[in-house]
């Protein structure tokens, strides 16, 4: 980012320059502390009521705003999901109001406007009533290149007052590998179409050579070019409304109250935090594997596997102010997973609106009385703007599924038991492309990834196929409505048993798809976001992680309509026995087994393929557990005969067709595993003795090695710490990976 | 006045109250009320009538003697929905979608919730299914969009799954197979084979198909549809039947008829009640219509305040608007359904500031009818907008229902100046109008929303204003607009109930279809479009025709309006467009239907989101036959002076309005006459309903005796 230094730009109108506003509006916090500097809400003050009515208006607005660029979508991203979010920012590109749905994009859009002000675009290309800017580069704002934000201002005379943003979340963006969220793409320059916050229209019109060149290097251009109308309208509706507001409000009230509603956003978000959290230091771990080492289409740069660490500690302030330190975590990659600030900001907020700010207030305010130290040349902040975050999903909830361990921590010990919640895990998504039903090319994105398992709480199971972080108004959509855009059709969606981390409350579980490829000659599939050998999430207080992700099952001529034709067995799951999965078991033709990414040749017409969305991780200590819930979650098939045996301890008789509990047999087999508890423990002291070799020896997988190694090379106080709990020298480093 | 002549009786049993409305023939009504009983509706339905027949000091049984039409809208089937106390029901699907049930459609987790629960993860919850996962069987089998066989249904599964079911004891059987919309073999196919089984069980219970309930594309949907239908019908067509055994033991001599969702009437015994569930509502719109179209104002906004809830609707050059993805009780329906937005919003609706931010918010709980409001002295202990109403003076305590609820005041202060006034630091009678003020405006926020979600202009809509609240609030809800008129009735506390006696005899038929037209389709393909359209018509006209008769109508009184749902091809909503032809005998026709989908979806969408260079998509065509019934009528009476009966006058009252006291004059509503004129500070009284007129606005009567409402000019516009 070149940020410009010079003197500001010269303009016609008696108004000050959106640079001089933002440097202004940035000195006045820096020096005050307070937004606007504003250490008074006067308006509030002087009658709360016109100014709760005038915030309640600009959120309907935004609000019915989403609600139109739904209709005209052609994407079920933003049609069956709701993958999509309107807002309502300051001339300087604070955020005001935001809609409901992705609320990752309160303040990335915020850094899109900033980023053109900073980089002169009143003088060029100049910023008129009626222009629409347009971005989907994460290093200047937004996530990741799917997420295309449009942008207008809002004029009052000749005067800048304001500007409307809705971002909607692309189902195929033309990269490497087809899709949104570009799998293969190792480099800025394989993740697909790159607009840079471009004038994309004028006049309240999108520029045709703007359609054009969409409709020309996207696999799928209906999905971008009808979201852009969509969006344009959305925000032409809300520019019109905030007018006709203006005229009846005026002017000079609209701007003070629009500032007092984020410096009450800002008062707010501590006082929440101190209403709701214990001050101090709250520290958690999590980590993320992707294997990926050796498969089809992985370019030479990126050919290795993944492990990433992923410490956080969290900081409360007696204030109330909420820091996140990502020191400690590691380098960047030549993988589709990293991040930018803009996105972690994007994982903070959306996290944040799901526990403290939900009530409405949302805004910029909440994102100053927060802090995030995000280290360059990590994954958080890589500190060149040519690495790719086609994928930064993959790494971001974890991240964030962790923070939410952390605040409910916090929530615990200040008694708010049921705001408790084991968080957010991922769910892989399938992207795909080839040719479609209809003889066409095509690329989809397939969001019903959009429904996974939410962790548990504290006082109730996790939510089941209904929930990931990233959009609380989650959604899996309907089946004929994707089969409308893919050439496959499901054998079966399903919940998938034990998905969901076991506990005295057990995490939502996630649900299995199952397809037989129909009517293509060629279909590629590209899926992201599997860490199959280490948990991406973790249980609370006694409960369990949810597994790894799934392995994927494709077979290449299953015979699916001979088998029909002849009435026997069809795969509609993977099912429950680990030695055979039904696939396999009710296929013709070889079942490929495959971990991590699915990266492999096109598939055809008879072929059959499997993929999993993953459940959230478990509360409290399984033998706490309800025996009548967990024989319930058996009938339903939520958990397997053998976990409800193994894990939870309980006893089951179903030779009556009812699954009903054996309560002495129960209590037998939970003695039997308390005592086995006791025969394994062994203080910590001696754990460590005992291990402690294997590190000083370095004997460790090499991914594992690495990834140490890379923490303590970042980070002195990793490195310390880290010398420090093993005992080990002052000088003790791991050594490199070999080769290149 | 035994001289009149009942003609039509028309119930809307809501969650609290059945309102009844009764018209004789010269265009008179009377309004009664009853509670609703629940366990019996056709109690609180004679109690209601009764009510109503005893304004007319008529005989009952004389009364339903002469009645040519009953009409009844309950909440028993919604009830039994929210109860969980339906049928016992079994289900067949396509193998490998067994667990819909239990994992729904993610979004029903959070659906229907208020802006800060669905944000608020942690609240979120899935709606308990209504058929458990172990009566839930598969059968293999997989038809695709186009209505190919992909894999044909597996016979020995269906009859396992039939006889499993019957084991289970199962009243009745849903069969649900994906693209059923598409091709309804599958269904029909395994429904012959649990028939089958059934008889060789001599088991009787009914087999339900999605797609003979609604055949439409999204799965989750149609399995809802059906499933409620098979769940809830039942119970709800019993209370009904009661109804209409109560009706016939008072001697009225017809079939009871209740409400669709899309606003036709049906016999109690129509086949898919369900939809019939959303009904109460519905009545207030089809009032609103009928009044539009005898006063020549097609387009209306309507707006229903009651004690819960603000419901809204805009009817636009004559038509009503369709949803057809309502969510009900939680679960998303394919159900047409008028389209109404809905907000927790009503004069019980209950006040609460946030000790920690001062943020002051509204609902969405109501206080309901028990304990109700602080000053219903019930026990209520949580201020509502009522209280405020009551402080205010805007409401009479020794009126209040016509004086069957003695409103406390002093004790409705006391709850509000502790819980909301204090806490504020606010004067009580400031914070009283500020949060009547700010329901209002909650009121008219949800009809911005409206307004620019269906691109209306209000300059052309007259604003009418009921439900037993809508008076009390409607001079500032409908202030600032700019509506052709605004407009309200002495009926208004039973409007819907008017409303359901408006409706006519009308149904919807519809078929999906998946016909394209890109911009370049050449004659051969246009003319197999227009081949397919008249096809599909002509089918639908036969069986409309057909059912029609086959109800007592005579086929000449059958009209048939057509309609299509378009979209641009890609896109996944659709835009229902009513069509003027009759069938496509040209080439032009054509044309016509894709430019007035444009049109419409330019106003509805803005031009900036038309893409014509996708070509357009018809996704489902339908066609609506109505035949005509009779209704009330509102009588036309000559115009009388400005100035009211001495009669009419009650005296006056101190009201707080607009931040200080005025002396208001009170006026009995019913006493009004066409012609006269009430300057405000007044209050018009009503025995169910309260109209407030601040000062500088004004009401007049006209010739229908409907009230309208007129604002002051407004004064500076930066005054709020």
């Amino acid at each position: 980012m070149t940020v410009t230094d010079t003197a500001s730009p010269h303009t016609t109108s008696a108004h000050p320059s959106l640079l001089d506003q933002l440097l202004e509006s940035e000195r006045v916090m820096r020096e005050t502390g307070h937004y606007a500097g504003l250490d008074r809400l006067s308006l509030r003050e002087a009658d709360p009521l016109a100014y709760e009515g005038l915030h309640t208006k600009l959120r309907s607005m935004v609000v019915s705003a989403r609600e139109l660029a739904r209709r005209i979508s052609a994407s079920p991203g933003v049609r069956e999901v709701g993958e999509s979010v309107v807002a309502l920012y300051t001339p300087e590109g604070d955020a005001i109001a935001l809609s409901t749905g992705i609320m990752v994009h309160v303040h990335t859009a915020s850094r899109f406007i900033k980023w053109m002000i900073q980089n002169g675009y009143e003088e060029d290309p100049k910023i008129r009533p009626g222009d629409i800017f347009a971005n989907n580069d994460a290093f200047i704002g937004t996530v990741q290149a799917p997420d295309v934000i449009d942008v207008m201002p809002i004029h009052h005379g000749d005067e800048l007052i304001g500007w409307v943003a809705a971002v909607a979340h692309e189902l195929e963006v033309g990269g490497i590998t087809p899709g949104g969220d570009v799998a293969l793409a190792q480099e800025r320059y394989t993740e697909g179409l790159f607009v840079c916050a471009e004038k994309v229209g004028e006049n309240d019109e999108l520029r045709r050579d703007y359609l054009i060149r969409l409709e020309r290097n996207l696999r799928m251009p209906i999905y971008w070019v009808l979201d852009e109308k969509a969006k344009v309208a959305a925000c032409l509706e809300v520019r019109e409304a905030v007018k006709a507001l203006i005229d009846d409000i005026g002017l000079d009230y609209y701007k003070q109250a629009t500032r007092e509603f984020i410096e009450e956003g800002r008062r707010s978000q501590l006082a929440r935090v101190q209403q709701l959290t214990v001050p101090g230091t709250y520290r958690g771990h999590t980590f993320f594997g992707h294997v990926t080492e050796g498969k089809q289409g992985v370019l030479p740069l990126g050919n290795r596997n993944w492990l990433y660490a992923i410490p956080l500690e969290m900081d409360i302030t007696p204030e109330g102010r909420l820091a996140l330190d990502f020191d400690g975590t590691n380098s960047w990659g030549y993988h589709s997973m990293n991040c930018t600030p803009a996105g972690m900001d994007g994982g903070l907020f959306v996290t944040l609106t799901q526990h403290m700010n939900f009530d409405g207030k949302v805004n910029d305010g909440a994102w100053m009385a927060t802090d995030m130290n995000l280290p360059e040349g990590t994954w958080t902040n890589p500190g060149r703007e040519d690495v790719a975050t086609a994928t930064s999903w993959a790494l971001l909830l974890p991240a964030f599924g962790l923070f939410q361990r952390l605040l409910s921590r916090g929530f615990l010990g200040r008694g708010f038991q049921e705001e408790v919640f084991v968080g957010q895990v991922n769910s892989p998504m399938i992207e795909m492309g080839g040719e479609s039903q209809y003889g066409d090319r095509f690329g989809i994105a397939l969001f019903e990834c959009a429904a996974a398992g939410s962790g548990a709480l504290a006082i109730k199971d996790g939510i089941d196929t209904g929930y990931v972080g990233w959009n609380p108004e989650s959604d899996m959509g309907n089946m004929e409505v994707w089969e409308q855009d893919m050439p496959m059709l499901y054998l079966g969606r399903s919940i998938s048993a034990d998905s969901g981390g076991s506990g005295q409350y057990r995490g939502g579980t996630g649900f299995e798809s199952v397809w037989t490829v129909a009517n293509t000659p060629q279909l590629i599939i590209a899926t992201s976001e599997h860490s199959s050998r280490v948990f991406d999430n973790a249980g609370m207080c006694g409960g369990y992680p949810a597994p790894t992700v799934q392995l994927h099952h494709a077979v290449h001529d299953a015979g699916i309509s001979e088998r029909g034709r002849r009435g026997e067995p069809l795969p509609h799951r993977i099912g429950n026995d680990p030695h055979e999965s039904d696939i396999h078991r009710y296929t013709d033709g070889e079942t490929h087994v495959i971990e991590g990414p699915y990266l492999a040749e096109p598939l055809r017409s008879g072929d059959v393929f499997s993929h999993s969305y993953n459940g959230g991780g478990g509360y409290g200590d399984v033998l706490d557990r309800d025996p009548g819930s967990v024989a319930r979650d058996l009938a339903n098939g939520y958990v397997t005969r053998d976990s409800a045996r193994n894990v939870y301890g309980v006893v089951v008789d179903q030779t009556t067709g009812d699954t009903v509990v054996d309560a002495e047999a129960t209590q037998a087999r939970r003695d039997e595993i308390r005592e086995e508890r006791r025969t394994k423990s062994m203080p910590v002291s001696e754990w460590i003795a005992s291990s402690r070799s294997r590190i000083a020896e370095q004997e460790l997988a090499p991914e594992v090695r690495e990834m140490y190694r890379d923490s303590m090379a970042l980070s002195e106080r990793f490195a310390g710490e880290f010398r420090e709990f093993w005992s080990l020298p002052a000088d003790f480093v791991f050594a490199e990976r070999e080769g290149r | 006045m035994s001289e009149r002549k009942p003609l039509v009786l028309g119930i809307d049993a809501g969650g609290t109250m059945t309102d009844t409305l009764l018209v004789d023939a010269d265009g008179h009504f009377s309004v009664g009320k009853a509670a609703t009983t629940p366990h019996n509706e056709s109690e609180g339905f004679v109690e209601s009538a009764i009510d109503a027949v005893g304004n007319w000091d008529m005989d009952l049984q004389k009364t339903f003697e002469q009645l040519s039409v009953v009409l009844y809208s309950g909440t028993g089937m919604l009830n039994t929905l929210l109860s969980r106390t339906g049928r016992r029901i079994g289900l067949i699907v396509t193998r490998g979608m067994e667990d819909a049930v239990l994992m729904g459609r993610g979004l029903q987790t959070w659906t229907d919730y208020s802006y800060p629960d669905r944000l608020h993860a942690v609240t979120h919850q899935a709606p308990d299914p209504l058929i458990p996962r172990d009566r839930v069987f598969g059968v293999t089998e997989r038809i695709d969009q186009f209505g190919n066989v992909v894999i044909p249904f597996y016979p020995d599964e269906a009859e396992e799954a039939a006889n499993a079911l019957i084991a289970q004891g199962v009243e009745g059987i849903c069969i649900v197979c994906m693209n059923s919309y598409v091709d309804d073999a599958h269904e029909q196919g395994i429904a012959d084979l649990v028939q089958n089984v059934l008889d060789k069980h001599e088991v009787d219970i009914p087999i339900h198909l999605s797609s003979s309930v609604r055949p439409v594309i999204r799965e989750q949907s149609r399995l809802n549809s059906t499933a409620i239908e098979a769940y809830a019908a039942a119970a709800g067509r019993d209370q009904l039947i009661g109804v209409e055994e109560a009706a016939h033991g008072q001697g009225f001599r017809y079939g009871v008829q209740t409400v669709l969702s899309y606003g036709g009437l049906a016999g109690i015994r129509y086949p898919r009640l369900h939809e019939t569930m959303i009904s109460g509502p519905v009545g207030g719109i089809l009032g609103a219509k009928y009044v539009g179209d005898m006063i020549g104002s097609d387009s209306v906004i309507v707006s229903d305040m009651g004690g819960t809830s603000f419901d809204i609707a805009a009817i636009t050059r004559g038509t009503i608007p369709i949803e057809n993805e309502p969510t009900l009780a939680r679960f998303k329906l394919n159900l047409p359904t008028i389209s109404m937005e809905s907000i927790g919003a009503g004069a019980g609706t209950i006040i609460k500031v946030d000790p920690l931010t001062k943020k002051v918010s509204l609902g969405p709980e109501s206080a309901g009818s028990w304990p109700g409001p602080v000053a219903f002295d019930q026990g209520g202990t949580e201020p509502t907008v009522c209280d405020c109403d009551v402080i205010m003076g805007r409401l009479n305590p020794d009126y209040f229902l016509g004086g069957k609820v003695k409103l406390n005041v002093e004790k409705a202060k006391q709850v509000f100046k502790e819980k909301v006034a204090d806490p504020l630091g606010v004067d009580i009678y400031e914070a009283a109008e500020g949060m009547a003020n700010l329901l209002e405006m909650d009121a008219k926020d949800s009809m911005s929303q409206m307004i620019s979600a269906r691109a209306v202009d209000p300059h052309d809509y007259s604003l009418m204003a009921y439900g037993g609240s809508g008076p009390l609030h409607m001079a500032e809800y409908s202030r600032g607009f700019g509506f052709k008129s605004v407009l309200t009735f002495p009926f208004a506390a039973a409007f819907s109930a008017f409303g359901c006696t408006t409706a006519d005899y009308l149904r919807r038929y519809s078929r999906s279809v998946q016909l394209t037209l890109p911009p370049d389709a050449d004659a051969n393909h246009r003319a197999s479009v227009i081949a397919s359209l008249n096809d599909v018509w002509d089918g639908l006209r036969t069986k409309a025709i057909r059912e029609m008769g086959e109800e007592g109508h005579d086929k000449a009184d059958v009209e048939l309006q057509l309609f299509a749902m378009m979209r641009y091809t890609g896109q996944l909503e659709d835009v229902e467009v009513p069509l003027t032809i009759s069938r496509v005998s040209a080439d032009a026709d054509l044309d016509y239907l894709v430019e007035a989908f444009d049109d419409l979806y330019a106003a509805i969408n803005r031009p900036v989101a038309q893409y014509r260079e996708a070509g357009h998509s018809i996704t489902e065509l339908g066609l609506i036959a109505k035949v005509d019934k009779i209704k009330p009528t509102l009588k036309r009476r000559p115009l009388e002076g400005q100035k009211p009966s001495s009669e009419a006058f009650k005296g006056t009252r101190e009201m707080y309005y607009g931040g200080t006291w005025h002396e208001a004059k009170l006026w009995e509503m019913d006493l009004l006459r066409p012609g006269n004129h009430v300057e405000g500070p007044a209050v018009v009284e009503h025995p169910a309903t309260t109209l407030v007129i601040p000062a500088g606005d004004h009401v007049w009567v006209d010739e229908w005796t409907i009230i309208h409402y007129e604002h002051a000019a407004p004064a500076d516009s930066n005054s709020k």
